[in-house]
């Protein structure tokens, strides 16, 4: 397995986000985290990535016990082992394209020539290399997402959270985006996690988790 | 509209509370402007006032030539008038007269006088004082010569006038001596009690004056004499001045010689009112009016700061709220209503900021004035509000709302469209300021260099049209600074270095903040430079205007001994000084100014003379002139011998330690070979004799004889000589004494010539032996405007005529300026080689006007100068002191020590505003860099190294153009007292210390503020601003 969630529980004030949550995901699968708006999604992914820390439960990621890393730990982490795809892209306003997907690698120290080969590797298997020195302004919602995919497996994560990716696409360039994802998890041997309301997604996704009201209502494979 | 307003003041309070803050500064800082150049304008007026010395505030009505009967009127009349002119003012008076000459005797006259206050002026030697009509006290000499003893009776005969007054009797009851400093040079004699060579004008031979015979006032008015000169004098009492009365007095004493004539109309025959009180009062308003247009120019400097600030804050808050706008636009809310509502908000903010900055400015001034320069100058004031400080702070702040308006209403261009527009404008308003502030600086330079007290709007408006031009233009260059910083940090293999550089460089933001950094930084580094400049100047021009450390300027000429008196007052070195008009050729300068022949000891002119730029190099002669030293009291005797029944009047010119050369003229001694003592010419110790003048006279001369004859005196001196001697027949007809010779014996001179006994009747037959060669042309140093006015060059020659006696003169050198006599055409000459040519002309008359010391000895060199009562004292310090931080001037200083924390508190605001807004909008960023895997403390690294990289270029920037507009602006705007251009002229001055003291702290307290807003919102950014996603 490479994540496992056990019991864990988040809450805000008198808000219960998550509430006993507990699964497991294979390695090399697409996961499709569904769920209605408010249904804990967001803050789960936080939860799994480290970018949150539950207030009880365990959560494993490739070995690692996540809940029991301190600050430092969780960077690590997410520098080494899980990398994010947000809704609303994320992208750095200032870099371009190619210093937005760059950007990891220059975070793990990666030697320049190497960087630059991974980042025309990674804007070619998203389709932008003709948009390297473009900056997030310059580019379609559909291509920053691109952008976006392609910097979250610059630093060949095991684990790829999207939260969202097409919540601000239109409907056909979020399933190109969605075949994306589906591309790089069989090319990269990537795990992803993806929260989506999208059923093309489902579709695509090797198995749904559905989420409400903070709890794991179903897991069918 | 007011539920919006409330709701968004509850949600957007700390945004709100800031831009309330910056137009509270801004509003503040008028106020505080507003209360300098009126509330302590006046009352610097107020204390320069009573600071006054007391000569410079009395005046004196002087009338001359009244009938007896009417000598009582018009002293009761002109009294009046001096009390009415000075009033609301209390003053009191006091009056002297004299009387014309009686006849005491063959050959010889008396006078009387009245003195109002006479045991003030005189102490009483032996009797007492008058009581009764016809009692009289008289001066020593007058006593000694007369032979007059207490209780003695004179006879003052009828008076020598057209239709004289009988003779009258007077009983002396007692003898006096003048006290120094209380008038007596005013007397007919002078005070000396004596003049046995008494010319009054009306006589064709000199008769021996004796006087004056003191009377009590009033029994000399009712005596019936004719009064030949009254002299009323009133003091006001102006310890504690109103302004507006200061200048009802102003007009009051200008008017009242006019009606002095009208008063008095032909009961005297001359009348004329003295007083330097408006002339003061004037000056000081004109001081005044030249520190309130500096003061004005900070405070817009001030201004424009402030609204800088103010339309960053302005454009956060529109940037913050655009999504607001954007939704009320779409609601239906019209551009109409927005306004509305921006002007309401904006109003609030103005009312609220007025109402903070009333009260604020007030505390403010009043904190000011309770440190120097203020409270130096006596201005310590308990804070209050006027109404010109209530105006300044309400247009101000309202006028800084209208900005905020501006920003709020202007229209969102779309994207594209708004960098395009934006750029334009940015450019079109960077060359609007580029030429206003060329034209500003071209104005400035061609200022003209007279006195112009007035405010000049381009002297109030250039300081910060150039600063903010400036600061524009520099922007520009930080930019492609940034670019090539990133592309430098690009190479760098981490993430953090990079992403701050790129961060900085890209951001459009980053620029919009970048003016009010660079301008706050100019307009703080400006504020401390101009400061000093201004202060180096005022001093420079004290310096130039003293000429030396101190000057005792005389009333009356020196005496003998005079010199070790000043010495042992005031220490240091002591020497004679020359200042008075001279005519160069036929050359006599304009109205009122003379060109200037300033003279002093050029031996030690580093110890002597003071002032920027001043050297008397190569004026002094190579070695000091020699002579016969002297002991004191003693003897000098005289025998001449002539074949003819001659005469000579030997004048003996004797020099003491501090260079002072004081004459001694004998009583006509006949050449019958037979000895005669002159008494009285060493009167004290240290004086040697370096010149002798004998002009020769007598029955033997006369038009009709042509032959000559021999004469030889020798002057036995009971001292020892050093140096040669050397003879000269004075001009005019110099021939007429042939043959001049000198030498010195064991115990004094020979002298020898031969005279013509006929030949031109105005010839000198003057024999002169001087213990040094003539000197030829005098050389000297002369002004640049001397230079200018005559296109004199080094090494040209004028004719100039010192008193009468005309001399040549030797142009050495051309200095900007000759101390003392700033700004006008001078010429400065070593007083010894002046003096020597002058002796070698005939005249053994010393030009002496003042005393002058360098690094005087005591601290009180001031005090114990001027209690000799030898004249008015003027110090280095004083002038420093009048000029720099008196009253009048000591609020420009204050102002400026304002401006720099004020500039300081902007740039704080200014910076943490922006950091503040960049970090909210990019908080969602700076979560999802924690989400690449960035740790906190790498987060952190970036964002400080982002703001560095900005902040930093934007610091230096403002320094350089600080340090160019005080370079190009401090010199131009820096004005003498009377608003003329200073001299010397002004010399920019970049205090380093000063100046990276103020960067290091500008910079500490940004960095401080900016870490701690970082540390704060990278604490903030985190998995919460990820969860609005959710």
């Amino acid at each position: 397995m490479i994540l496992r969630v056990d019991r864990v529980n988040r809450s805000f004030g008198a808000v219960h986000a998550l509430r006993d949550v507990s699964f497991e995901v294979a390695a090399g699968t697409m996961v499709a985290l569904v769920g209605r708006s408010g249904s804990g999604k967001t803050t789960l992914l936080n939860v799994i990535g480290g970018l949150d820390r539950p207030d009880s439960g365990t959560v494993v990621v490739d070995g690692t016990e996540v809940t029991a890393l301190d600050e430092d730990g969780l960077s690590l982490l997410r520098r080494e082992k899980v990398s994010y795809v947000f809704q609303t892209f994320g992208l750095i306003p200032v870099l371009s394209a190619a210093e937005n997907v760059g950007a990891p690698l220059r975070l793990a120290r990666t030697p320049a020539a190497e960087r630059e080969r991974r980042v025309a590797l990674l804007l070619d298997l998203v389709g932008l290399a003709e948009h390297a020195r473009q900056r997030p302004g310059e580019l379609s919602g559909g291509q920053q997402q691109r952008v976006a995919i392609a910097r979250a497996l610059a630093a060949s994560p095991r684990l790829l959270i999207a939260d969202e990716p097409t919540g601000q696409l239109d409907a056909e360039t979020g399933r190109s985006v969605m075949a994306l994802l589906r591309g790089v998890v069989e090319s990269e041997g990537v795990t992803a996690l993806v929260s989506t309301h999208d059923p093309v997604m489902m579709a695509l996704a090797d198995r749904v988790i559905r989420i409400g009201d903070g709890r794991i209502d179903d897991q069918p494979c | 509209m007011l539920r919006l307003l409330a709701g968004r003041a509850r949600a957007q309070w700390q945004l709100l509370a800031s831009l309330l803050a910056v137009v509270t500064v801004g509003a503040t800082l008028l106020g505080v402007c507003a209360l300098l150049v009126t509330r302590t304008a006046g009352q610097a007026l107020e204390v320069a006032a009573a600071r006054a010395a007391p000569e410079d505030v009395e005046v004196t009505a002087y009338t001359v030539t009244m009938s007896g009967r009417d000598a009582r009127s018009v002293a009761g009349d002109t009294r009046e008038l001096l009390t009415s002119t000075l009033a609301p003012f209390r003053s009191t008076t006091a009056a002297r007269a004299s009387s014309v000459m009686r006849s005491l005797g063959p050959g010889e006259v008396g006078y009387l006088s009245g003195v109002e206050d006479l045991p003030e002026r005189a102490s009483l030697t032996a009797g007492r004082w008058p009581r009764a009509p016809g009692e009289a006290v008289v001066l020593e000499p007058t006593a000694r010569l007369l032979g007059l003893t207490p209780d003695d009776r004179v006879r003052l005969g009828p008076e020598k006038a057209r239709d004289p007054a009988p003779g009258m009797d007077v009983t002396v009851v007692g003898v006096v001596r003048p006290r120094p400093g209380t008038g007596w040079d005013r007397d007919p004699l002078a005070g000396a009690g004596y003049d046995l060579a008494y010319r009054d004008g009306g006589a064709l031979q000199p008769s021996r004056a004796f006087g004056p015979f003191l009377l009590d006032l009033g029994d000399l008015l009712g005596s019936g004499s004719a009064i030949s000169r009254l002299e009323i004098t009133a003091r006001p009492d102006l310890s504690a001045p109103a302004r507006r009365d200061l200048a009802t007095v102003t007009e009051a004493v200008l008017g009242a010689d006019r009606r002095l004539a009208r008063i008095l109309g032909d009961r005297v025959q001359i009348e004329r009112i003295a007083s330097r009180l408006p002339s003061e009062l004037l000056a000081a308003r004109e001081q005044q009016q030249v520190v309130n247009g500096a003061v004005l120019a900070i405070a817009v400097l001030g201004v424009v700061l402030t609204a800088t600030a103010l339309a960053l804050a302005g454009r956060l808050t529109a940037g913050v709220r655009a999504d607001e706008t954007a939704l009320l636009s779409a609601m239906g809310t019209g551009r109409g209503r927005l306004a509305l509502n921006a002007i309401a908000e904006a109003g609030v903010l103005a009312l609220l900021a007025a109402a903070l900055a009333i009260p604020g400015s007030a505390v403010l001034h009043a904190g000011l004035s309770q440190v120097p320069p203020l409270a130096g100058a006596g201005l310590a004031t308990a804070p209050g509000v006027t109404g010109g400080q209530v105006v300044a702070v309400v247009l101000g702040a309202f006028a800084l709302a209208v900005l905020l308006v501006v920003l709020a209403v202007r229209p969102a261009p779309a994207t594209g469209e708004r960098g395009r527009r934006e750029l334009l404008a940015r450019s079109g308003a960077d060359l609007l300021l580029v030429a206003l502030a060329a034209g500003g600086w071209w104005q400035l330079r061609a200022q003209p260099d007279g006195s112009d007290p007035r405010v000049d709007a381009v002297r109030v408006l250039a300081p910060a049209l150039l600063l903010t031009a400036g600061a524009a233009v520099a922007l520009r260059l930080v930019p492609p600074a940034l670019a090539a910083a990133e592309r430098l940090a690009r190479r760098a293999n981490g993430l953090s270095l990079p992403l701050a550089v790129a961060e900085a460089a890209r951001r459009p933001q980053a620029t919009a903040a970048g003016l009010l950094i660079t301008l706050a930084c100019a307009a703080g580094t400006f504020g401390v430079a101009f400061d000093a400049t201004w202060t180096r100047s005022q001093r420079d021009q004290a310096d130039l205007s003293v000429g030396t450390d101190l000057a005792l300027t005389l009333t009356a000429a020196p005496v003998a001994g005079q010199g070790a008196a000043v010495s042992a007052a005031v220490g240091g070195t002591v020497r004679p000084a020359t200042d008075r008009g001279v005519s160069v050729g036929q050359w006599l300068g304009g109205s009122g100014d003379a060109p200037r022949l300033v003279a002093t000891d050029l031996t030690g002119a580093g110890e002597l003379l003071r002032g920027r730029g001043v050297t008397g190099d190569g004026l002094a002669p190579a070695e000091r002139a020699g002579g016969i030293g002297v002991p004191a009291g003693a003897g000098f005797v005289v025998t001449g011998k002539a074949a003819e029944a001659l005469t000579v009047t030997p004048r003996l010119l004797l020099e003491d330690a501090t260079g002072l050369r004081t004459a001694c003229t004998g009583t006509p001694v006949p050449l019958d070979g037979r000895a005669h003592r002159l008494p009285g010419c060493a009167p004290t110790d240290g004086l040697r004799l370096v010149a002798v003048s004998l002009p020769v006279t007598g029955d033997a001369i006369s038009p009709d004889r042509t032959d000559r004859t021999e004469v030889a005196v020798t002057l036995t001196v009971p001292g020892t000589g050093t140096g040669t001697w050397t003879a000269t027949s004075v001009e005019p007809n110099a021939e007429q004494l042939g043959d001049p010779a000198v030498t010195a014996t064991g115990n004094g001179l020979r002298m020898t010539a031969t005279v013509g006994l006929g030949g031109p009747p105005d010839a000198a037959r003057e024999l002169v032996a001087t213990a040094f060669a003539d000197p030829g042309p005098v050389p000297v140093a002369v002004s640049q405007r001397f230079a200018g006015q005559l296109d004199a060059r080094p090494g040209d020659r004028f004719d100039v005529a010192v008193g009468t006696t005309p001399l040549t003169i030797q142009i050495a050198g051309v200095v900007p300026a000759i101390p003392s006599a700033p700004g006008a055409a001078a010429i400065l000459a070593d007083l010894d080689t002046l003096s020597r040519a002058l002796v070698v002309r005939g005249d053994l008359e010393f030009p002496v006007d003042a005393w002058w010391a360098g690094r005087p000895g005591h601290a009180d060199a001031a005090e114990r100068a001027a209690g000799l009562h030898l004249g008015p004292v003027t110090t280095r310090d004083g002038e420093i002191e009048r000029l720099s931080s008196g009253p009048v001037p000591a609020g420009l200083p204050a102002v400026l020590r304002l401006l720099v924390p004020a500039a300081a508190l902007l740039l704080l605001a200014g910076i943490v505003l922006h950091v503040t807004s960049d970090l909210r909008i990019r908080a969602l960023e700076v979560a999802r860099l924690r989400g690449l895997g960035m740790t906190r403390r790498e987060v952190r690294r970036t964002l400080l190294g982002q703001h560095a990289v900005v902040l930093l270029p934007m610091f230096v920037v403002g320094a350089a153009v600080g340090a160019i507009g005080t370079r190009l602006v401090a010199p131009l705007l820096v004005r003498s007292d009377t608003g003329a251009a200073p001299v010397p002229a002004v010399v920019p001055l970049w205090p380093w210390a000063a100046e990276a003291a103020l960067l290091a702290l500008l910079l500490a307290v940004c960095t401080l503020a900016v870490t701690v807003v970082v540390v704060v919102q990278s604490r903030r950014a985190d998995a919460a601003h990820l969860r609005v996603t959710s």
